[in-house]
């Protein structure tokens, strides 16, 4: 399977910035910052279960 | 004004918070911040500054240095007042490291009478202050940042790098192993500063191997770091012990480098100030002039903010001791002589996450 970890980290970034640019750039830091850099995440990214571990934390928090 | 500092190099607590008191005199104090230089028995300057000011909320931390309007200190209180037409609300917790940080949050919501997680950005700020010595400011910024958009900023406390004992304080009590939250509702708007004074060089360093949890890297690059590094800057090992400060690394994002600074060379591998993970691409960086871009950075938010009525600076001990070794201390406190400014000398700076040789500041309008 692949593309998982691309569509939640959209999925982050809109529901917590909604369309707020500078707070998209804000949750893409914190991202960078966890060790996951949204820039290299494509939809044909293999999907990393460790990653996918991380991104359901944060999903959680929401 | 609704934003007044004061400070005090008498040596004793209670006649440096007498000095603070007899300053602020005038001053219908709701809110205080303190930095109090390690010198300072915690418990008595915690306990003095809650007494001198029995109407307002009170925290802070020790330090590795003071900054105050105008100057860089040392062996020092300095202190920044707030009435209530410049913070509208606030609320100071205190977190046990050792604890879950919910039971914080759920205070700020009770008090705020908002879930944290639907607090506006531009409404509310945080302010952090950390026990320098934990090495757990990295978790803490990473669940604070899970659970809300609102920008918690601040510093690792200090204690004149003697690297023994870092304290916190708030409302009378000082605190170790523990970091000081404070949440407020600023009446004006507000901004952040986040400055550090590098350039990017093409050299990329992988991390390869590491734990994070101990701060160290063990390969860049598939190579031991300490030869690694030491390959990117084209030297030896022991010269490249000498250019940790001149060229630390930096996780780069949208130009703006995220700073991890190396401590120590341990084996063949590298200890640092800041957690890196596996995986990450980090970029070596070397040092520019401080002045130009602490001004250029003030400058800016100036500009964007229409005025600046008061500067929070939390500024990285590695810029302070730089700054002095190249006898530019009195230059970096002139460029917070107009505003009134409070500040210390850190060991190690917040904002979005924990980083190094960096100066975050808040800039309240």
């Amino acid at each position: 399977m692949a593309g998982k970890i691309k569509q939640m980290i959209d999925t982050i970034i809109s529901q917590r910035a909604k369309d707020n640019a500078m707070l998209a750039g804000v949750i893409k830091t914190k991202l960078m910052l966890k060790g996951i850099d949204p820039g290299k995440f494509t939809p044909q990214s293999p999907d990393d279960p460790a990653v996918i571990g991380k991104l359901e934390i944060l999903m959680k928090e929401l | 004004m609704n934003i007044k500092t004061a400070f005090s190099v008498k040596p004793e607590p209670q006649e440096a918070v007498a000095d603070i008191q007899s300053q602020l005199k005038d001053f219908d104090t709701r809110l205080i911040i303190f930095f109090a230089s390690s010198s300072f028995s915690p418990d008595l300057i915690a306990l003095g500054m809650e007494e001198a000011f029995p109407c307002a909320e009170t925290f802070g931390c020790s330090t590795a240095g003071e900054i105050v309007t105008g100057k860089m200190l040392t062996k020092s209180v300095v202190a920044m007042a707030f009435n209530k037409k410049s913070i509208k609300k606030a609320k100071v917790e205190v977190m046990d490291l050792d604890k879950e940080s919910k039971r914080v949050f759920n205070s700020f919501q009770r008090h705020f009478n908002k879930p944290m997680a639907k607090m506006s950005p531009k409404k509310y700020l945080g302010i952090i202050l950390v026990d320098g010595l934990c090495c757990k400011e990295e978790l803490i910024m990473d669940k604070i940042g899970d659970l809300t958009n609102v920008t918690f900023i601040g510093g690792s406390a200090g204690d004149d790098l003697k690297f023994e004992k870092t304290h916190v304080y708030a409302n009378g009590k000082s605190y170790s192993n523990a970091a000081v939250l404070a949440l407020l509702e600023p009446a004006t708007e507000f901004s952040f500063i986040k400055t550090q004074s590098f350039c990017q060089l093409p050299k990329k360093l992988e991390v390869t191997k590491a734990n994070e949890f101990t701060r160290e890297v063990f390969e860049f690059n598939g190579k031991p770091a300490a030869i690694a590094y030491a390959e990117a800057l084209g030297v030896s090992i022991e010269e490249a012990k000498k250019r940790f400060m001149h060229n630390p690394i930096g996780l780069v994002f949208e130009d703006e480098p995220f700073v991890r600074s190396p401590q120590q060379v341990k084996g063949d591998g590298m200890v640092f100030y800041c957690s890196v993970k596996e995986g990450m691409e980090l970029s070596l960086l070397e040092s520019t002039d401080i002045i130009a871009s602490t001004k250029k950075s003030l400058d800016e938010a100036e500009a964007a903010l229409g005025g600046i009525s008061g500067i929070v600076n939390f500024n990285c001990i590695l810029r302070t001791l730089e700054l002095g070794q190249k006898g530019l201390s009195d230059s970096y406190g002139k460029l917070f002589d107009k505003t009134p400014t409070v500040g210390f000398s850190t060991y190690g700076e917040q904002y979005i996450g924990h980083i190094n040789q960096t100066a975050t500041m808040i800039v309240f309008k």
